[in-house]
């Protein structure tokens, strides 16, 4: 590392080299839940480029040296993927961020520290919409691709993934490669694309991104389908997808944790049932309106109470934080959050196997989800430390049981390592980490993130 | 059964709302226009009255037709009956041409024992409509009501929040009840209520209507006293927010500011 600090501001200027432990404190962090969150190494020097060839350089030098480089976006990550564990160089995107709307093919072209909340803000500005929503508005683009997030709102278009059309990459070596562009079809050879997405800042630092944006939906609208079973909830939403009408969301929320939350926020969560699904409907008035009334109508069908229904923007904000604060809420008092995805008619089973789970281990583990996706996320909580290993442990065996994965969302990171290889064909492992030595041969990109190599 | 009559008015989504800053007008266009987020509280605290005791809603707007969508939203949120008073005549009103026609609406409509309103509109801010239609009326009015603590068939006791004192008033029938957002917490309308509303009739009462009632010189923009000089909409400004990590370069830098400006 001696010198190293020099050799970097030569490359980004002096301003944006930044050492100590007190300055670079917020970079050393992200959203893992604290007691599974692995330690950072401080002794790191952050680095804040402007450009991708400034990354480029900074990447040739880092191989050069053998110094481990962990890219940086948002840190909103929840499997600590974005934690420096070894000494090395911290390289922020936060500069680079800016966004360009190309509205004549219903694109936006962003640059990796572009945040989620830039990115809907310049595509509303724009007339256009980015549909999903991966929870977090700082999140940032780079880290969205890497981490092929999803969240509430993929049902209708998909996730990260499915709106991603090219990418700009430096790679570890310090190649600046771009994958696609502003085209809706490439199949010129393998698509790498697909594999930089999701790889979690293992394969190359994301730099730029074209993505997909739709028009915007003239009229929206959350429709609150309340049940007293979760068994009556689950069980509609195949008939739900099978009715032909897709909601950009359809989450299953649990009344004691929506109270919660609400609580959380200084709000209330006035409805009756016990179990709730929500719907966010969008499209031309009274085509919604003809989709809330068979949502509705199936609801009746399987033994569901009135549904309600949320067209006023604050309305329609205020279901929705309390849902998302759900996570919040809980947060301080969990251990781990899970996001482990079944088939999506499996819902109602996973759920009820970590009933099952919580009673054998007399532990407390609130569940709720994306309902339509099959993802379900199930907080261990704090009280529960103990057995954490076990519960964690069955409620994955139970996914994989039911043909679902540990991972739906968060990614593997690096506090899942040893359960992708548990539950992973030990040629894909190889194949993984074939690719992994292809790209970056020094092993300098985020190391110890999905595979150890 | 109480007769009870909730005031409306329909105002635009004013999160979303753009000002056009060089002529202070509002852009109506660029925003949803909804209820009045105070009025929604008012006509849940009458809901939630008629639960209680029994009684016969009517919501009750003034405007041009564009609010008649609020008024069925407001007959999907638990009103009986709906009334929009729109004419030309009408249009252009300050607070007290606005609430004479709303008074003497409320005059035709006939017995009643309960006025419920927003204690503002996010639109207008003023908070006097309320206290003028009392006024106009001759009946007691209660303002700034964060809690209803008893209702029955011939008397109401509420919380009234002033600035130094919360009062717990009682008062018998008729009266006008201003609320603020703390006196409930308003329920969704029901897909039903809500597709049952689409179709219901909302009565419209144009300036006719209202003679016998109404002097049309005391509405609208000829009945208006207020002229507006100049409307002068604040630029948003950046804070310039700082963070020291060492306590003492802070305390410094305050000091330091504080005395350039001649405070210390």
């Amino acid at each position: 590392m001696e010198g190293l600090a020099e050799q970097l501001e030569e490359i980004v200027g002096r301003e944006a080299v930044v050492s100590g432990k007190d300055k670079i404190e917020s970079y050393l962090s992200d959203e893992t839940c604290f007691p599974v969150r692995p330690s950072a190494v401080s002794d790191c020097i952050l680095v804040k480029p402007a450009n991708s060839t400034e990354v480029s350089r900074i990447l040739r030098l880092a191989n050069e040296k053998r110094i481990p480089v962990y890219p940086r976006g948002g840190g909103t990550g929840l499997v600590g993927g974005a934690v420096p564990t070894r000494s090395g160089i911290i390289v922020s995107l936060e500069r680079m961020n800016r966004i360009e709307v190309d509205g004549e093919n219903l694109m936006a072209v962003a640059e990796a520290g572009a945040t989620l909340g830039e990115l809907l803000k310049a595509a509303e500005e724009a007339g256009l919409s980015f549909p999903p929503h991966p929870g977090d508005e700082g999140a940032q683009i780079g880290g969205l691709v890497a981490c092929n997030a999803g969240g509430a709102r993929a049902v209708k278009h998909g996730v990260m993934r499915s709106f991603v059309k090219g990418l700009e990459v430096v790679l570890p070596t310090g190649e600046i490669v771009t994958f696609g562009g502003r085209l809706l079809k490439d199949n010129m050879g393998y698509s790498l694309m697909h594999l930089i997405i999701g790889s979690e800042g293992t394969l190359g630092i994301i730099t730029r991104v074209v993505l997909r944006l739709n028009p915007k939906a003239p009229y929206s609208f959350t429709l609150l389908l309340p049940f007293n079973s979760r068994h009556d909830a689950l069980n509609t939403v195949p008939r739900i997808l099978r009715s032909g009408v897709t909601p950009l969301a359809l989450e299953y929320v649990e009344k004691e944790l929506m109270e919660l939350s609400a609580e959380h926020l200084g709000e209330k969560w006035v409805f009756e049932g016990k179990v709730f699904l929500i719907a966010i409907l969008a499209g031309e008035e009274n085509v919604v309106y003809s989709e809330a009334e068979k949502l509705s109508q199936l609801c009746v069908e399987n033994n569901g109470l009135e549904p309600s229904v949320a067209e006023r923007r604050d309305e329609q904000e205020s279901i929705l934080r309390i849902r998302s604060n759900i996570y919040t809420a809980l947060k301080r008092d969990s251990m781990d959050i899970l996001d482990t995805t079944v088939p999506p008619s499996a819902i109602g089973k996973l759920a009820d196997a970590i009933d099952t789970i919580a009673e054998k281990y007399g532990a407390h583990i609130p569940v709720y989800g994306h309902a339509a996706d099959g993802n379900v996320h199930s907080h261990i909580m704090k009280k529960d430390a103990e057995k954490y290993e076990l519960i964690k442990r069955e409620i994955y065996e139970t996914t994989i049981g039911l043909g679902g994965t540990i991972s739906g969302e968060h990614g593997v990171g690096k506090i899942r390592v040893k359960e992708l290889y548990r539950f992973t064909h030990p040629k894909k492992i190889e194949l993984m980490k074939g690719v992994k030595r292809l790209f970056d041969p020094n092993n300098i990109l985020n190391p110890s993130t999905v595979l150890e190599v | 059964m109480l007769k009870i009559i909730v005031l409306i008015k329909q105002v635009p989504d004013i999160e979303r709302v753009r000002f056009d800053v060089e002529t202070g007008r509002i852009d109506r266009s660029s925003a949803p226009a909804e209820i009045n987020p105070f009025d929604l509280n008012a006509l849940e605290a009458a809901v939630q009255i008629k639960e209680k005791v029994g009684g016969f809603i009517t919501a009750l707007s003034m405007g041009p037709m564009q609010a008649l969508s609020s008024l069925r939203d407001a007959m999907a949120r638990g009103a009986d009956d709906a009334i929009l008073l729109e004419d030309r005549r009408f249009a252009g009103a300050d607070t007290l041409a606005t609430s004479n026609t709303l008074a003497a609406a409320i005059r035709k409509i006939g017995p009643y024992d309960i006025i419920l309103c927003g204690e503002k509109t996010v639109d207008g801010d003023t908070g006097q409509v309320g206290a003028e239609v009392a006024q106009l009326l001759e009946i007691p009015h209660v303002y700034y009501v964060s809690r209803i603590v008893n209702v029955s068939g011939n008397s109401i006791t509420v919380v009234s929040e002033t600035e130094d004192a919360s009062y717990v008033l009682e008062t018998g029938f008729p009266v006008l009840v201003s609320v603020t957002r703390d006196v409930n917490k308003p329920r969704l309308p029901t897909l039903k209520s809500k597709m049952k509303a689409m179709k219901s009739e909302v009565k419209i009462w144009h300036a006719e209507d209202l003679s016998g009632f109404l002097d049309l010189d005391k509405a609208g923009y000829a009945g208006s006293p207020t002229w507006v000089h100049k409307v002068v909409v604040q630029r948003e400004k950046t804070r310039q927010v700082r963070i020291y990590r060492q306590v003492e370069d802070g305390i410094q830098e305050l000091m330091r500011l504080l005395e350039s400006k001649g405070l210390i």
